[in-house]
């Protein structure tokens, strides 16, 4: 998977680099719109992020070039601005979707991977495995070492969420929009009441433990090597 | 007319009428009020003292007209008529400057005395009766003549009336005249500049007390905003501008504090966090550590970097707020649905803490999902965060008394003291002065609920006794 920055704030736009190589994607840095624009155009992407403002010719020009070109891949602006104008303009103009600085890095490689996924078809009918844990999303039914585990609505929803997206950290801020729908600029800890009382049901009693907390990050599901 | 700009001469004139000052206006007002009347009253005077002049010479006219008429009647033959001329010169001897002439009704000249020049209009107009009207006009000499006509029946059987015409030298009277308008008119010009220097005066002193008020705003700076203007001194039509501005600065006053205050918390929320962050850091680095000891310094601070984040993000809603910027959408909004996912995601920590919530009643408001939600969920993770273990948070929808929507969010626990109450809703404040913010992520969740109850024409009030704490969000009615 190939990612293209564009991110005039170096120490922003190499962190960023790092941080999506070290995810596991190629990744191009343009430091400028119009350099963005060039590689955009002469390269293949997967994907891009775009820096609104930028020295040269700014984000929303760069997306329409673009389009224009016939450039189909999603695009994920990033703004320093939360206006609502700027979000109706990112949208109007073709963005996939849109991040306002200061952001978590967590939250953005959720995105971007969700923007990634988007398109590939989900295989919602199999069964979802990590180690000995199964999860058949259909039936409902939970097993970890071939005992059966009851979990409510919203654990099933959290744990499905967690297994389908085995190995990447998932922010808390994500987990709440995605299992409770809920905007998470509340201030409560029913994300982490939630994953404790999941862990309680399917890790406890069980090793390998298999939902790890990553301070300041987020939560993970991952079967160990 | 009215669709075509003025034209340059005029718009100057109007730019400038609008900068000069009340005291020129009102001088040029009143110098042209009294120069106005002057002139009139002037006027008044000047015709009627030459109206009397009139009057009197008609009579003396009149007077000699009458004794031609009876020395004319005695004519009874064309004979007699030199004999009547020089009856007429006799009476009219020795009167200087009082000519007579005599025609007859063909106009041919009978009689007349030295420099009797009538004027053709007077004399064809003549009528039996006699003519009232006098006539003005000037002699070949200059002199200003005045004169009347009469025709007259002669004694002479069967012979048409004859013309008489009685003039007067009235040079002494123009002469009165002329210097009676001078001087009257000298009078009036100096009673005119009068009247426009007492115009001034009065209207500086008139306006005194506009720049007593004036010197007194030039005081007011940003730094002694809570000076006021004074009501009671100044005079009633003064009294109301000074209430105004009076208004304007405490608005002024209070936004600034607001500022003041706000700055100032601002740079205290942020030092400490900051100077833990670095602190810690710096010790960290101080010496070659473990890769866990690093990691856990790492996750450590991006706690804090989330924190001081959330309370930037949180504290940007709130100033927009306080502008004005925030304009929430008017959705139709069914609470009890809104409520209700609210309560079941907040349950879990409810739960965690032993505490019991419950949801009741429904209403429909207009506003914004997302704040709307963000406001009750602060309120319930407030109201969570202060009940005691095994208490109990309930939220309650019902219709105001005062009309609208209320939702009451309330919890079991230990009062806050009444002093405190007013002052929740301010950022960052702290009930107890040891504790951190409202026990929010940011020390804002309390301040954002009242910026987004306003911002929907609403508020957020607060009650709490020995059975707990209510907090009760109103928004006005669903149209």
């Amino acid at each position: 998977m190939k990612i293209l920055i564009v991110e005039d704030e170096a120490k922003t736009g190499d962190y960023l680099k790092q941080g999506l190589s070290e995810a596991g994607f190629v990744v191009d840095l343009a430091r400028d719109g119009l350099d963005g624009l060039h590689l955009a155009l002469t390269e293949t992407y997967d994907l891009a992020v775009l820096d609104v403002m930028l020295p040269g010719i700014d984000g929303w020009k760069v997306l329409q070039g673009i389009r224009r070109a016939g450039g189909e891949f999603p695009v994920l602006f990033l703004t320093a601005r939360d206006g609502i104008d700027d979000r109706v303009h990112g949208l109007e103009s073709g963005a996939d979707d849109y991040l306002v600085k200061p952001f978590a890095f967590a939250e953005l490689l959720a995105r971007v991977r969700t923007l990634l996924r988007r398109g590939t078809k989900a295989r919602e009918a199999d069964v979802l495995r990590a180690a000995d844990l199964e999860v058949d999303p259909l039936r409902r039914r939970v097993t970890r070492a071939g005992r059966r585990i009851d979990l409510t609505a919203r654990e099933f929803a959290l744990l499905e969420l967690l297994l389908r997206r085995q190995g990447e950290v998932l922010p808390r801020s994500l987990i709440a929009s995605q299992v409770w729908d809920m905007n998470f600029d509340s201030d409560t800890n029913v994300v982490e009441v939630a994953v404790r009382r999941l862990r309680a049901k399917i890790d406890d009693d069980f090793t390998p433990r298999l939902i790890r907390t990553v301070r300041g990050m987020g939560y993970a599901l991952e079967a160990p090597e | 007319m009215s669709g075509r700009p003025p034209p340059a001469a005029l718009r100057a004139l109007n730019a400038m009428r609008g900068r000069v000052s009340i005291t020129s206006r009102l001088t040029v007002l009143f110098a042209l009020v009294s120069t106005v009347v002057l002139l009139a009253l002037g006027t008044l005077i000047g015709g009627t003292v030459d109206r009397h002049f009139v009057e009197l010479d008609v009579e003396a006219l009149a007077g000699k007209l009458e004794q031609a008429r009876r020395i004319l009647e005695r004519v009874k033959t064309e004979d007699g008529l030199p004999t009547a001329s020089r009856r007429l010169d006799e009476a009219l001897a020795g009167q200087r400057g009082l000519a007579v002439a005599v025609a007859a009704p063909d106009g041919r000249p009978l009689f007349a005395t030295a420099g009797a020049e009538f004027p053709e209009s007077l004399l064809s107009r003549a009528t039996m009766a006699g003519d009232a009207r006098p006539s003005r006009w000037r002699a070949g000499d200059g002199t200003p003549l005045r004169g009347i006509s009469a025709r007259v029946q002669s004694g002479i059987d069967g012979a048409p009336p004859m013309v008489v015409g009685v003039a007067m030298d009235i040079s002494h009277h123009e002469h009165y005249m002329m210097n009676f308008r001078a001087t009257l008119w000298t009078c009036m010009a100096f009673a005119a500049l009068l009247s426009g220097f007492l115009g001034w005066l009065a209207a500086r002193r008139g306006l005194a007390p506009l720049k007593a008020m004036k010197r007194k705003a030039e005081n007011i700076t940003a730094r002694r905003l809570n000076a006021r203007l004074a009501q009671d001194a100044v005079p009633v039509e003064l009294a109301d501008l000074a209430a105004t501005l009076n208004d304007m600065l405490a608005r002024l006053e209070e936004s600034f504090r607001r500022l003041s205050d706000f700055s100032s918390d601002l740079a205290h929320e942020f030092r400490t966090p900051i100077s833990n962050l670095m602190t810690q850091t710096q010790v960290t680095l101080s010496k070659p550590r473990q890769p866990d000891e690093y990691r856990e310094v790492l996750a450590s601070n991006v706690e804090e970097y989330e924190r001081l984040s959330n309370m930037i993000a949180d504290m940007l809603f709130i100033a927009k707020a306080d502008e004005g910027r925030i304009v929430p959408t008017r959705e139709r909004l069914d609470l009890a649905r809104l409520v209700g996912d609210l309560v079941e995601f907040h349950r879990l920590a409810a739960d965690e803490k032993g505490v019991v919530i419950e949801s009741g009643g429904e209403g429909a408001i207009r506003g914004d999902p997302l704040m709307i939600r963000r406001a009750v969920g602060n309120l319930l993770s407030n109201a969570i965060r202060h009940a005691p273990p095994g208490g109990r948070v309930s939220v309650t929808i019902r219709h105001a008394a005062e009309g609208g929507t209320a939702i009451d969010v309330a919890n079991t626990g230990e009062a806050i003291p009444e002093e405190h109450l007013p002052r929740l809703f301010d950022r960052f404040y702290r009930v107890d002065a040891s504790r951190s913010g409202d026990g929010s992520r940011s020390g804002l969740g309390l301040a954002i609920v009242k910026s987004i109850a306003e911002a929907h024409g609403g508020n957020v009030a607060v009650t709490s006794d020995e059975g707990g704490t209510c907090f009760s969000l109103w928004v006005e009615p669903a149209a």
